[in-house]
């Protein structure tokens, strides 16, 4: 419905979101590095985190290739000021319920805004060297060209 | 092969707690599972992944396909689960 006034990836990613040389404990506390990103990027109010943290024990926001998203309840949302992402990356890695976490994409949306930002972020990690290059970058340029909608994709040929 | 067509229930469309839900039920039910968007783009229901790159939306018509022996009962399960509000806590 909205696909064509939906912000691009990179365009929702400031690039003091972009953090890329972090450590977490645990997941509970990469969770809320995430949500802090987020608060300081003016996207949520402080409420948020916890939404997060309560979507997290509901359902695992892992989705694989060494990356989860974290983000809030649908009745966090009201939490949410701004459309934002941020993209932690965690080098030495994080225990995910047995799964290993390398990158850390936190979102915050209203709407249904967010279903073609997921969606343009599925189409990143299903591809495996975008997906090994994102949890291997160490400079926001890398991750902005990762992000970037690639016209040649849509070319098969 | 045997298909179903199905409306999205969900509230907030099929991403990310919902596909995963979904995803998940995909990976269980013994045989292959493809679902296909109103767009016509065709993946793997087992892949979150392919899943969430669907893009889909509250009240979009998706087709679910299967083979094999428990085609007809996985189908009708995983439909079942896109006609239920997933997102509802």
């Amino acid at each position: 419905m909205t696909e064509e006034t939906t912000p691009g990836l990179s365009a929702l990613l400031a690039e003091s979101s972009i953090r890329l040389d972090l450590t977490a404990i645990d997941q509970e506390d990469a969770i809320r590095q995430t949500g802090a990103a987020l608060l300081e990027a003016g996207a949520i109010d402080a409420s948020y985190i916890d939404a997060m943290l309560e979507r997290e024990r509901s359902v695992s926001t892992f989705v694989g290739e060494g990356v989860a998203i974290p983000h809030g309840t649908l009745a966090g949302k009201d939490s949410v000021k701004n459309d934002a992402l941020v993209v932690l990356r965690f080098p030495d890695g994080v225990d995910w319920d047995g799964n290993d976490v390398r990158v850390c994409v936190g979102i915050a949306a209203r709407g249904n805004g967010h279903i073609a930002l997921l969606s343009q972020l599925a189409i990143v990690l299903l591809d495996p060297d975008k997906a090994a290059a994102l949890r291997a970058a160490t400079t926001s340029t890398e991750v902005y060209e990762l992000l970037k909608p690639d016209p040649e994709d849509v070319d098969g040929a | 092969m045997p298909e179903r067509t199905v409306t999205v229930a969900s509230s907030v469309g099929l991403h990310a707690r919902p596909a995963s839900l979904f995803s998940q039920a995909a990976a269980t039910v013994g045989v292959p599972v493809t679902l296909t968007s109103a767009a016509g783009k065709t993946v793997n229901a087992a892949s979150i992944l392919g899943v969430l790159s669907l893009g889909i939306g509250h009240g979009e018509v998706v087709t679910l396909k299967a083979d094999g022996d428990e085609a007809e009962t996985a189908l009708d399960s995983l439909a079942e689960l896109l006609n239920t509000d997933l997102d509802k806590e």
